[in-house]
């Protein structure tokens, strides 16, 4: 029985060999010559990579604004996108609340401490170049960005939404000025209800390219 | 990419101690201009002007790349930024075109790293990830993600590592199939009457698919599905869809 089932496969699996093989299709003798990308590029430096540090001011909601500071990170994927990466710190001082009725604080103050982390993407929406002299011309984005992100604020952690828009003047190849806006996005139940609140901030800072 | 670190040291150089000194030890990468002419813009962008045409037969000089412009100087010393497509076509010393080119879905299919963040719903709470992932083989990758999760009730921080199995990696939708553990740290809500922190080991399955978009772009969609090993009596499961963006280099 066995036999027989081996005898009927391998006459199938023969049959269906051969069948190309009959077919009256011309055959390929030249390869043709097919242009190969498998040249190494030379190594040349590349500058994709964009650090720096940024400082400014934080309105925080229910409380008053603060200075802000913080670094950034950014990878330049295209002329167009990048990924850019934030740490902030700030520190809130006391409610409207706390000042007016004198009573004890609300909050402790290693809660006070105001912390945000986000990673983006950016959007180089209007790249330009701006003159200062006949010859000199600098290269600038405006871009437009949003992310995602946490904020450590008054215990706990917030799952927060950061969308903004920014400006970066090269000063030469690699040495950036930049000046950004962002509003920090999130819900917040500390007060008992769960409330959005939005936190304006307003920076300027240099980055380094690398 | 290998004088990166260089630059940053130069860079740690110049704040600390204002010396500008740089040594440019570095051999110079020129090339030779095979077609009738590159042309050279301003900066590197597609909408600055071009300024300059560097002729058939004139040799350049390639300075340094930023995304898919690459500076180049010509023998009469002007700089100007040339798209890498076009520096593909020209040859070096042998007559050979230089290797470059814009990264295309053929470098999507042969890509080494990608790193990328996702946004969604982790057990019904938002959740975010931060992930990085190594291609050993065009099929096999390995990943390590960070992902936090913003719950009413507690906040939870999780290290993963996975191994992704993608199925095609020259298709456009990239299906795959991944596996992974790692350790999570759940945080009770200081709303709540004070609760322990506590630290658990989790297991994972899960699929997903990549969709390449552009240049170095990717779409990233996956269902994960978690085991989290508690020590009461029972382990709690937890699933979790996600999107998000990445790039692959």
């Amino acid at each position: 029985m066995e036999n027989r089932y081996q005898r009927v496969l391998l006459g199938l699996c023969l049959a269906a060999a051969t069948l190309p093989a009959t077919a009256q299709d011309p055959i390929q003798v030249v390869e043709p010559q097919l242009e190969r990308r498998e040249i190494e590029p030379p190594a040349i430096d590349s500058e994709n990579f964009e650090v720096g540090f940024f400082a400014g001011m934080i309105s925080i909601d229910d409380f008053a604004s603060e200075p802000v500071y913080g670094v950034r990170a950014a990878w330049h994927l295209s002329e167009d996108f990048f990924f850019e990466a934030n740490i902030g710190l700030a520190e809130a001082d006391l409610t409207s609340y706390e000042k007016l009725s004198g009573g004890a604080p609300l909050f402790e103050d290693s809660e006070r401490d105001y912390q945000f982390y986000n990673l983006s993407v950016g959007w180089n929406v209007l790249p330009g170049e701006i003159y200062f002299s006949e010859k000199r011309a600098f290269k600038s984005d405006l871009y437009l960005i949003a992310g995602v992100g946490g904020t450590d604020f008054l215990g706990d952690t917030w799952f927060t939404a950061t969308v903004g828009i920014g400006y970066r003047l090269l000063i030469n190849d690699w040495i950036a000025w930049r000046l950004d806006v962002r509003d920090h996005i999130f819900n917040r139940d500390t007060f008992g209800d769960d409330e959005t609140t939005q936190n304006i901030e307003w920076s300027t800072g240099v980055t380094f390219f690398f | 990419m290998r004088l990166s670190a260089t630059k940053l040291f130069t860079l740690l150089a110049l704040t600390l101690s204002g010396a500008v000194t740089v040594a440019e030890d570095e051999a110079s990468v020129t090339s030779r201009v095979v077609e009738a002419y590159i042309e050279m813009h301003t900066h590197p962008g597609r909408n600055y002007p071009v300024f300059y045409v560097a002729e058939r037969g004139e040799t350049i000089e390639l300075l340094k790349r930023r995304t898919d412009w690459i500076k180049v100087r010509n023998q009469r010393d002007i700089e100007g930024w040339v798209h890498v497509d076009a520096i593909g076509r020209t040859v070096n010393a042998s007559g050979q075109a230089l290797g470059f080119a814009s990264p295309d879905q053929d470098s999507f299919s042969t890509r080494h790293w990608e790193f990328g963040f996702m946004l969604g719903e982790l057990d019904s709470t938002d959740a975010i990830t931060g992930y990085g992932g190594y291609h050993f083989t065009p099929n096999l990758s390995l990943e390590a993600a960070y992902t936090e999760n913003y719950g009413d009730f507690s906040d939870g921080k999780m290290f993963t590592g996975s191994i992704v199995h993608q199925m095609f990696p020259h298709w456009r939708y990239s299906p795959f199939f991944t596996l992974g553990g790692g350790m999570r740290e759940t945080n009770p809500r200081s709303t709540l009457v004070a609760t322990e922190d506590r630290s658990d080991g989790v297991a994972s399955v899960g699929a997903g698919i990549r969709i390449y978009l552009t240049g170095r772009l990717m779409l990233r969609l996956q269902y994960k599905h978690y085991v989290v090993m508690t020590d009461r009596d029972d382990d709690e499961e937890a699933g979790e869809w996600k999107i998000g963006i990445s790039a692959f280099y």
